[in-house]
């Protein structure tokens, strides 16, 4: 009897505990990814394919806390903390695209490490083109310019001979002297 | 054609100055949080020393200030009497809330009861709401409005003239 009653006491205490750490775990609360981009629009992943997959999309996203470096190859426990949701994100079925807009929303496209194209962004792809197409411009010009260049104007002049009894120029003569070693 | 490369390359150094010259108002380490004007992201984290739960919802139709930080953070240090100091002389007019990762409990309780309290403060265990805040390192602080929405945020340390600033923003 006293046994039963011990067992019943026992499981009382067991389930009244059990309530409370349900209660207070229930009631703690996270902001979710579900009110920012919705509910997830791909597979669930999970094993090997979860974390390349993870890897894959957190090599996209920048580390808050570094120098230009992506949240997959970063140490700190910001990025470690980041590459967790990925992960998490990633295993409830969300697409790449919903994950990096979800970054997105809460740090801007900073997060981005390879910038959108759109906006201001959009001249970080278009001018390296702009400069390429510039150049390309200038040289085929340039060297049209040099291939229809008239061949006569780099022909060098040759000197017309002297005429009898015109006198020679004296510099002329200096060089002409030094030259023979003084011999004429 | 020497005239053309001249203007051509004059027209690139004057895009280039004009760029670097714009960025030269600005400081490179504020980026413009692209929460600002919209709801904030709202959460229910655990007290510290209570263990009870604080939601962020139950100050609405207050302003409230959301502080991230740490106790391994030292400019978190420098900003702490500020904020306690106006949290007692503001609360309940304002809220004020801090919000702790990457952090153990037992180091915040110390730190607490060495340097003082004058609000709650909720431990954020897997970052979740730092991320959602878009917290990049501590501190880091955010102004809402009665209705929830953000209106400011600032980066780094806050001084007694920040803080009312940002404050005048979410009051009005």
């Amino acid at each position: 009897m006293k046994t039963r009653f011990f067992a019943i006491v026992l499981l009382l205490l067991a389930v009244s505990l059990g309530a409370q750490t349900t209660d207070t775990q229930g009631t703690l609360k996270v902001p979710d990814a579900a009110n920012f981009v919705g509910e997830p629009k791909g597979t669930p992943l999970t094993g090997d394919a979860l974390f390349h997959r993870t890897n894959e999309v957190g090599a996209l996203l920048r580390c808050p806390v570094c120098q230009g470096m992506a949240i997959s190859d970063s140490p700190s426990e910001m990025a470690v903390n980041m590459k967790g949701q990925v992960k998490e994100l990633l295993a409830r079925g969300y697409t790449e695209e919903q994950i990096l807009k979800y970054f997105e929303l809460s740090y801007g496209q900073f997060v981005l490490l390879k910038p959108k194209f759109e906006g201001v962004t959009v001249m970080v792809w278009l001018l390296p083109l702009i400069a390429l197409l510039i150049g390309g411009a200038i040289a085929f010009f340039k060297f049209r310019k040099l291939e229809h260049a008239p061949q006569s104007s780099a022909a060098v002049e040759e000197p017309a001979p002297l005429q009898a009894g015109e006198p020679e120029d004296p510099y002329l003569a200096r060089v002409r002297d030094l030259v023979s070693g003084g011999k004429s | 054609m020497n005239r053309t490369v001249l203007i051509v390359g004059g027209l690139i150094t004057a895009a280039l100055i004009g760029v670097l010259f714009t960025g030269l108002g600005t400081n490179p380490n504020e980026i413009r949080s692209p929460l600002i004007g919209k709801p904030a992201p709202t959460f229910a984290l655990r007290e510290v020393g209570t263990g009870n739960t604080i939601d962020v919802n139950q100050f609405k139709g207050t302003p409230t200030v959301i502080n991230f930080w740490a106790t391994w953070c030292g400019p978190c240090w420098e900003e702490h009497p500020i904020l306690v100091a106006n949290a007692r002389r503001l609360q309940p007019n304002v809220q004020f809330l801090g919000v702790v990762f990457q952090d153990e409990e037992s180091k915040i309780l110390g730190f607490l009861q060495q340097r003082g309290s004058g609000y709650p403060t909720v431990v954020d265990d897997a970052g979740k709401t730092a991320i959602a805040y878009g917290v990049g390192g501590v501190p880091e602080t955010f102004f809402l409005d009665r209705n929830g929405v953000i209106v400011a945020k600032h980066n780094g340390p806050l001084s007694a003239d920040d803080l009312q600033a940002n404050l005048q923003k979410v009051m009005n």
